[in-house]
């Protein structure tokens, strides 16, 4: 009889750890997914990553009466699945959001449901993996499902955001699981986001912006620069977000898309620029979404209406009866518009990223500090 | 309803009105704020998009509640009261 002589295995006892498991989900610690359960030596090589100390208040919101230190976001990124050496990512990314001003207003309350999109820049995109190309808004990449993962966990667990209690969203958005992305530098034409706001090409930088969601744009039907932005501004001015006079928005456009529009010339004002001209729905399609009061459409000719002075065009008609061919422009300056380049190279696919309102900063921006 | 609580723990009579569907919330943060069971008034949901009758007639049914509210049980209400 043949003997096998292979040794054999030892049974890895995995009963403790799924007890782990379980005992995060009965003590209402996860965001419906398994956690890993963040054992105080899983935590401290988390805290080993970065010179930052422990207790270190990150923020303070007093709605809560709770603070975010360093450590309760050591543990956020533990129980989302981060690597260690993701921390100094993760603390710039929760700086981030909360830098956008948006916390302390309440958004994480918010009935509007969205959740901060993440855009990491600069080296750490590469040292630490990253995706910024194809299926960026999608699975497969831990470092950018972790991270994104984290903040929800931040929100949840340091300040008791939960649904049905404080998070008062009516429908959520699949973002709120996670949505971090790394801009496409290297296929961009353009100067990368973290340059454009001031940093050193050397900088690692993510920046936020609390999104309620994301559109796709579809055009691989022309190669001229203008219609393919006339296509994304008609997703940026859809009746539907459209919610008060004054909004910003989020465009990621995919690298072919980007290297068709600076090929025809257009540098990334340019596109800012084009897309706040041309950004508009007309009065009557207001009217039709029942929006044209709410949006206090002015009158043609009146332009003692303040901020909403020129954002319809005049037709002639009598003034106080504004047609209904007039455009309502729903961006009013090239800097209310956030680019970046971000997908694979292989089709004419860009998205919008709607944003709640009026972001106070656009957008929330942290450097990386890693451990000198 | 912690803009309400932070206001009277400052002096300020204050009164929160809520819808009902926003109640969990509502609930959530009065304890946070040390104010598990503060008072406030109450009106169907929803409000937004009400017309100037429709809040006329939620008016009329917060209006009572708020006055009971400001007054309290002995003339004055305080959180958790």
């Amino acid at each position: 009889m043949a003997v096998d002589e292979s040794p054999e295995e030892q049974p890895v006892d995995v009963d403790p750890l799924l007890e782990a498991i379980e005992y995060c989900y009965e003590q209402g610690w996860t965001d419906g997914l398994p956690v890993v359960p963040p054992t105080p030596a899983l935590v401290e090589r988390f805290l080993a990553e970065t010179d930052r100390d422990p207790d270190e208040v990150l923020v303070r919101l007093a709605q809560f009466r709770r603070a975010a230190t360093v450590r309760q976001v050591a543990v956020s990124a533990a129980m989302a699945g981060c690597r260690p050496e993701y921390l100094p990512v993760v603390l710039a990314a929760f700086e981030a959001v909360v830098d956008e001003g948006w916390p302390a207003a309440g958004a994480w309350q918010s009935t509007t449901g969205g959740g901060p999109l993440l855009i990491v820049n600069g080296p750490v995109r590469t040292e630490l993996g990253f995706n910024s190309r194809g299926n960026v808004f999608g699975p497969g990449f831990r470092a950018n499902a972790t991270v994104g993962r984290a903040m929800r966990l931040a929100i949840l667990n340091v300040f008791g955001v939960r649904p049905h209690e404080l998070d008062q969203s009516t429908q959520g958005s699949p973002g709120k699981y996670s949505l971090c992305i790394a801009e496409n530098e290297e296929d961009s034409p353009w100067e990368p986001l973290h340059v454009e706001l001031g940093r050193s090409p050397s900088d690692s930088v993510v920046s936020a912006l609390h999104t309620r969601g994301i559109d796709f744009v579809d055009n691989r039907h022309t190669a001229d620069a203008r219609r393919i932005l006339n296509d994304i501004g008609d997703s940026i001015a859809r009746t539907g977000t459209v919610l008060r006079l004054q909004k910003r928005v989020g465009v990621v456009i995919g690298p072919e898309h980007a290297q068709l529009l600076a090929a025809q010339g257009m540098s990334k004002r340019d596109v800012k620029e084009y897309l706040v001209a041309n950004s508009f729905r007309r009065v009557d399609d207001l009217r039709r979404a029942g929006k044209d009061g709410e949006m206090k459409i002015p009158k043609a000719a009146d332009s003692s209406t303040g901020s909403m002075h020129g954002m319809a065009e005049p037709t002639g008609r009598a003034e106080g009866d504004p047609g209904g061919d007039e455009r309502f422009r729903v961006l009013h300056s090239p800097d209310d518009v956030l680019v970046v380049v971000a997908g694979a190279p292989n089709a004419g696919v860009s998205a919008v990223a709607q944003p709640l309102g009026f972001p106070p900063r656009f957008p929330g921006r942290s450097l990386v500090r890693p451990k000198r | 309803m912690a803009d309400t609580i932070l206001l009277e723990r400052r002096g300020v009579p204050s009164a929160a009105i809520c819808t009902d569907a926003l109640r969990a919330s509502a609930d959530a943060m009065a304890a946070i704020q040390g104010a598990p069971g503060y008072r406030y008034a109450v009106v169907p949901h929803p409000v937004s998009s009400l017309d100037a009758d429709g809040l006329r007639s939620h008016a009329r049914l917060a209006a009572p509640q708020v006055l009971e509210i400001l007054r309290g049980p002995g003339g004055g209400a305080g959180p958790g009261d």
